[in-house]
């Protein structure tokens, strides 16, 4: 059965043509940059309204707990997959690079939480971004 | 400083991931809410459960 399902979601990609393959990674970094945007852009308005609120809400509420966004670094392997889960967050993990923005209090009893948020948020819209591409290529309604 | 309980910052990001992924996995109305429902009473209900179980093999 498994096959069967594997054999048919070859035969949907093989299908697709370029154009849809294009707008299907358009779709996707559009999502992943601002949350709901790829939702938005193929007039599923709810959907990216919904998901632009809860994201954004989840990485500002972790910004105000003083959670730290981490950047790509190697001394700690440990903040290796905290660096993925952050660069989730799309503009909001470049602007950091950036700008003072999450930099992290360690300090706070919330420090742990805000982190957390702002990982979840980015994991989060590693899946809204997928379900971005999936419309646009036709695999999802 | 905001939110200084945690058991109130979990329910709330339960929450959060709870609405998500219930737009994301159902389609219709009715799915999204019983889905949303079940996903929320799963990851605060397991909360409290790991941490009564936590609880019982304190030093």
């Amino acid at each position: 059965m498994n096959q069967y399902r594997l054999l048919c979601l070859r035969l949907k990609i093989a299908k697709m043509s370029s154009a849809m393959k294009i707008k299907g990674v358009a779709m996707m970094v559009l999502s992943w940059a601002v949350p709901g945007l790829g939702h938005i852009a193929q007039k599923k308005y709810l959907r990216g309204a919904v998901f632009f609120v809860c994201i954004a809400a989840m990485a500002a509420l972790g910004l105000a707990l003083g959670g730290r966004i981490y950047p790509a670094q190697t001394e700690n392997p440990l903040t290796i997959l905290a660096f993925f889960a952050d660069i989730g967050n799309g503009l909001l993990y470049v602007l950091s690079r950036f700008l003072p923005i999450g930099v992290g209090d360690m300090k706070l009893a919330t420090f742990d939480f805000g982190t957390a948020y702002i990982a979840g948020a980015g994991l989060l819209n590693f899946l809204i971004a997928l379900d971005a591409h999936d419309i646009a290529a036709g695999t999802k309604s | 400083m905001i939110l200084r309980s945690h058991v109130l910052s979990m329910v709330l990001y339960a929450a959060f991931v709870s609405i998500v992924l219930s737009f994301l996995r159902r389609d219709d109305r009715k799915g999204r809410l019983k889905y949303g429902l079940v996903m929320f009473a799963v990851m605060v209900g397991g909360a409290v459960l790991f941490g009564w179980l936590m609880y019982l093999f304190t030093l």
